[in-house]
Formats: C-alpha cells, sequence, structure tokens
C-alpha cells in the first residue's frame, strides 16, 4: 500500500509540479493499493489533469483510493462527477457552478458536441456575457479538442472546469495523456527542441507538424483571444511548463516529466471586448 | 459556369462544423464539382460554429491542388457569419502561404525558436 498527499491544489507551477511528482512516484508502480489523500484545497478544473494520471496507474492494475479532507472539496468534486470515478457517489450540481469532468475517446466529437452545447452555451447559470464572447469561448475549446484528437495519440481526452460567478471567470482544462508536444514537433521536425521551446513553436501562427495539409491555426487564435479577453493560458507538457497572462509570457521547466499536455484557460467573462466588431471582410475576397 | 450549392449542415450533419474528417467531406464534393468545370457555392446556413481544423481540410487544401484563380472563379460562400469569413481568410492566406514555400516557412520558423533559446 502506498500513500500521497496533494496540498493545496491550485493552477500555479507548484501545484502541476506537485501531481508531476505524484506521477513519477507511482509511474512503474503495479497492482498496489495507491491512497491519495487531496489536502487543503483542489480546484475543480484540476481533476481533468489528475483523472489523466490516475488512469495511467489504473492501466498499471493499481487501485486507488482519494480521501478528502476539506467538506467544500469533496463537494464540488463530487458535483462535477469526478469523484463518480472513485467510489463515491454522484450528487447534483445545486449551485450550477461546475463544468461536468469529461473523460472521453477522442473519437466521441459527437458527444463531446453536446457536452459543449449543455456545459457552455445553452446553460442558463452562465454568468452574464455577450454572445459573441460565449461563441468565442466554444471555438477555442473546439479548438482545444480538436487539436489533442489529431496530434496526442491519446486514449482519452479529460476536461473539466469550474465557474466563478462573483469572480466574473471560467476555469477550463483539457488534457489528454498522449505524445506531449515535445515528442509530436521533434518527430515531425526533425529538431531537438525542449518540451518549452516545442509549446512556443506550436502556439506561434501557422506553424504545424502537418506536411500535406494546413495547420497550425487553432492555437494562435486561442492564444490572441486569450490576449484580448486578459485572461491566461497555460500549456503543460513534458517538463515544460508555459504561461501567457497580462503580465507576460513564463516558460519554466519541472524537474520530472509529465505524460502528455495540459491546457488550461482562464477566461474573464466580465469582458466586452467587441469581438465581432472588428474589421469586415468582404465575402467575395477570401480566396 | 454551372453552379451547385453545397448545403454545408447537411453534408456534416451538424450546426457544429468541428472536426477535420468533416471538412475532409466538402473538400471531396468540391472537388468533384471542380473536375467537372461547376462553381461551387458553399452556403453555411444554420450552421453556428467553425473551427480552423474544419477550414484546413475543407478549404485550404484547395490552394494544394488549384490554383488561386481557379479556387477565386470557383468557389463562393454564402450565408456565413462575418466572424467565420475572417476565420476563411486566415486559412486561405494560411494555405496559400503554405503552399508555396513550405520548407522555407519551416525552416524560418525553426531559427526563431532556437534564436529565442530555451529561456526556462
Amino acid at each position: 500500500m502506498a500513500t500521497f498527499t496533494l496540498t493545496k491544489i491550485d493552477n500555479g507551477y507548484n501545484s502541476y509540479k506537485q501531481i508531476i511528482e505524484l506521477y513519477q512516484t507511482h509511474k512503474d508502480t503495479f497492482f498496489d493499493t495507491i491512497d491519495i489523500h487531496l489536502d487543503l484545497w483542489f480546484g475543480a478544473n484540476m481533476a481533468a489533469v489528475l483523472g489523466g494520471v490516475l488512469d495511467l496507474f489504473i492501466d498499471n492494475m493499481n487501485t486507488i483510493n482519494l480521501f478528502i479532507e476539506n467538506s467544500e472539496t469533496k463537494n464540488v468534486l463530487m458535483r462535477n462527477g469526478f469523484l463518480s470515478h472513485y467510489g463515491y457517489e454522484r450528487v447534483l450540481d445545486d449551485r450550477h457552478s461546475t463544468i461536468e469532468y469529461l473523460k472521453i475517446k477522442p473519437t466521441d466529437g459527437r458527444f463531446f458536441n453536446s457536452y459543449i452545447i449543455d456545459e457552455f452555451i445553452n446553460r442558463s447559470e452562465m454568468p452574464e456575457m455577450t454572445g459573441a464572447l460565449k461563441k468565442k469561448i466554444a471555438e477555442s475549446i473546439y479548438e482545444l479538442f480538436v487539436n489533442a484528437k489529431d496530434h496526442s495519440g491519446t486514449k482519452f481526452i479529460y476536461t473539466c472546469g469550474q465557474v466563478f460567478p462573483v469572480k466574473n471567470k471560467i476555469e477550463f482544462t483539457i488534457a489528454d495523456t498522449g505524445k506531449g508536444f515535445q515528442r509530436v514537433v521533434n518527430d515531425a521536425l526533425l529538431t531537438n527542441f525542449t518540451a518549452g521551446q516545442a509549446i512556443k513553436w506550436a502556439i506561434k501562427d501557422r506553424n504545424t507538424t502537418k506536411n500535406d495539409i494546413t495547420g497550425g491555426i487553432g492555437l494562435a487564435i486561442l492564444h490572441e483571444f486569450i490576449k484580448l479577453n486578459k485572461g491566461r493560458l497555460q500549456i503543460i507538457s513534458g517538463n515544460g511548463f508555459y504561461e501567457f497572462s497580462e503580465e507576460g509570457q513564463k516558460l519554466h521547466k519541472f524537474p520530472y516529466d509529465f505524460p502528455g499536455s495540459y491546457i488550461n484557460v482562464s477566461i474573464r467573462t466580465d469582458d466586452d471586448s467587441s469581438y465581432a466588431l472588428r474589421e469586415e471582410i468582404d465575402s467575395n475576397d477570401i480566396f | 459556369m454551372e453552379t451547385i450549392e453545397l448545403k454545408i449542415y447537411n453534408i456534416v450533419g451538424n450546426q457544429l462544423c468541428i472536426e477535420a474528417e468533416d471538412g475532409q467531406k466538402v473538400y471531396t464534393l468540391i472537388k468533384k464539382g471542380f473536375v467537372e468545370g461547376k462553381k461551387i457555392i458553399l452556403s453555411f446556413q444554420n450552421v453556428s460554429m467553425i473551427t480552423t481544423a474544419f477550414l484546413n481540410t475543407a478549404i485550404g487544401q484547395l490552394y494544394r491542388d488549384y490554383t488561386e484563380e481557379k479556387i477565386k472563379s470557383s468557389l463562393e460562400v454564402v450565408n456565413i457569419d462575418p466572424d467565420d469569413v475572417r476565420r476563411i481568410k486566415r486559412v486561405t492566406d494560411t494555405a496559400k502561404a503554405f503552399y508555396k514555400d513550405r520548407e522555407g516557412q519551416l525552416k524560418k520558423s525553426i531559427s526563431e525558436i532556437l534564436g529565442e533559446g530555451d529561456n526556462d
């Protein structure tokens, strides 16, 4: 029997580092029971990151037990459906603040479409947002989904989020346990980029690993949207940690590698930027 | 030139044009029309969301097979949100540059990153 404690997990570098340490500690553990304690706080959207890692342990025939001391954290993770994957009962989200934890096969695009419609587009209890902003958010999430689906080779894609009505913000994470940015980029370009360099290369407009079909716009569009929205974008892959926010661009290294890629966006819902009012383009002049 | 209208909503079967595979279906139909010398009108009526992944396969890759002039004279979009028009323009501009000099573009992008150093 093994025990591991994750303490005060939010969206900061140290929180991801703790989850990497959990992965490193138990990635070669087989046929064991791993007790994981979530201490003090666990940010709901981070369930997508933890869920991916725990599935790798389960693939090694380990039994996972989650223990949550903080009643508020436990309540949130029960309401978003995460804990129902680990022996807890599913409860109704009576506060309407969670964006459901979803574990989905990359081929289940249609199901993902329904998820986005239910959780974002048609959801009445979302903070008040302009229609243009709502569309931008949904588009960004779709771009992330197809990016993970087309590039990562992952078995599952994990998503989760949380709505913060008072702070006027949404946190949303999409995770996969596939090849990661570094391997995908270096394999395609025959380069020797670090994980951080691979992430920076991938988010630049028009950079694509595809050889025959154009691409490389989705992540660039997301980056531009986050800049206009004054939100925050984090990309974690391999040992690279990339963050973009109003404070600028940060790149850090973790001591170990994460399995796969994790993209976390924090979006301001009180953003009234006129996304739809930029320069009009004549539809006869697009080809 | 005879025109054929392709209804994207019907081809995809959904208001959401998200996946590259759905774009591929549209691309195949456009090509069929082009081969027969038809003008293709893409109607986005009832479509609410379009990703660049969809547009890259539906439209972007046409620039691999046809000249800009041919595409300009044989393809048109109607019933489309102005924001999605911008998105198509971005995809077509990217495709023109991509098929013009893929190797050069790639080398430049690699040098740029190496020039920035590791920064971590």
